[in-house]
């Protein structure tokens, strides 16, 4: 082999990893304790509820607040978006929250999500809205502890592709003809 | 050809290992780090304290400089009122601040949130806090390197430096063990 192809192809071989490790070693900085599972594109058509879930993952040895925590104090996991006008996302539902106790208060109960949490919602589309492809923008907002301490509050920002088909055209309702005509 | 593809095959196999393990060994470091709540003891302990001049809670805006209680031994905890742990440690601070206040303890609280004043004076009346809180800031937290959880406590002896800190809520006797250090270390002694 020749020395500088040999020499191209080592390089080749040693960024390629690099490459992956950056992209490993990056995904577990910024001190998030939760992460997002991205969502397929969502195929929706003007005028019909589309039901959607979004998953989270709490990583291992960590909780978060469930939506309606134990005490006032205590911050609720929240998810909200803001749409594209014509595009309605409601009927958000949180899971319960999983009444657990930790060491540092076996007495008291808390109300959290860890492991995967599934949220449910429904996306609804006018039946005005323009078809095309829209990117829709939210904001996963927690707080979470381990069994010693407690973090200040995150937001993830969380985003999903919608595709808004055309319009059914209504057709015109065939008008009834009187039974009197002959 | 073949032992083109050969080396290549070797060289991602070693790379990738040594990277892999590279971060392992990392990652692992990071857990004992976190396991013990002070893996960083080298970055504060025997430093002097860094001052800040905080408002006082319910104070009618006076300020309170760590600097203005020197000679005294301080337990500076960082806590918010969305944090459960920290709300455990409260009443066992309450009654350090009793047992120790005679011989020169001062306990002071630095609250790191965004919510209104008011609720957190409702807070520390419930929990019947009988220690100054003050109203913390990033700048601060960044002094005492960016306080990433709570409840974290920092132990300055009498002469301004940090004997431990804590990340984590710790059990009530490793609390008054610090304490009893911060009294007694020897600067401290020097300080009296």
């Amino acid at each position: 082999m020749k020395p500088a192809k040999f020499a191209a192809k080592v390089m080749s071989v040693v960024m390629l990893c690099g490459i992956v490790f950056s992209q490993e070693s990056g995904s577990s900085q910024g001190r998030g304790y939760v992460e997002f599972d991205p969502l397929d594109t969502v195929s929706v058509t003007p005028g019909q509820t589309k039901p959607v879930q979004f998953t989270f993952h709490v990583k291992n040895g960590y909780h978060i607040n469930s939506n309606k925590p134990t005490t006032e104090e205590l911050i609720p996991t929240t998810l909200g978006f803001t749409p594209p006008p014509d595009l309605v996302i409601a009927k958000v539902q949180y899971p319960p929250g999983q009444l657990t106790s930790f060491p540092f208060d076996p007495t008291q109960k808390l109300s959290v999500y860890s492991g995967d949490v599934i949220i449910k919602a429904a996306i609804i589309p006018q039946p005005h809205a323009p078809s095309g492809t829209y990117t829709v923008h939210g904001e996963f907002r927690y707080q979470a502890c381990d069994n010693n301490a407690c973090y200040p509050p995150k937001k993830l920002p969380v985003q999903f592709d919608l595709k808004v088909a055309k319009a059914k055209k209504s057709r015109p309702r065939p008008t009834r003809q009187s039974p009197n005509i002959h | 050809m073949k032992n083109s593809v050969i080396f290549v095959g070797v060289v991602i196999v070693v790379v990738t290992g040594l990277l892999f393990l590279g971060k392992s060994f990392t990652s692992h470091q990071g857990q004992v780090a976190s396991a013990n709540g002070n893996g960083d003891e080298d970055r504060f302990n025997g430093k002097p304290a860094p001052d800040f001049d905080l408002k006082v809670l319910d104070g009618r805006g006076k300020t309170l400089k760590l600097s203005d209680l020197k000679g005294k031994a301080v337990v500076v905890n960082f806590w918010a009122t969305w944090c459960e742990p920290c709300k455990i440690e409260m009443p066992w601070l309450v009654d350090f601040q009793k047992k120790y206040g005679g011989q020169g303890l001062q306990i002071v609280g630095i609250s790191m949130e965004d919510t209104d004043e008011k609720t957190i004076s409702d807070f520390a009346h419930k929990m019947g806090v009988n220690y100054p809180i003050l109203i913390g800031t990033e700048k601060v937290a960044d002094l005492y390197g960016g306080i990433d959880g709570m409840p974290t406590l920092f132990f300055v002896d009498r002469s301004g430096r940090i004997v431990e800190h804590e990340l984590g809520l710790r059990g009530m006797d490793i609390l008054e063990a610090n304490i009893k250090k911060s009294m007694n270390s020897t600067e401290s002694a020097k300080a009296q």
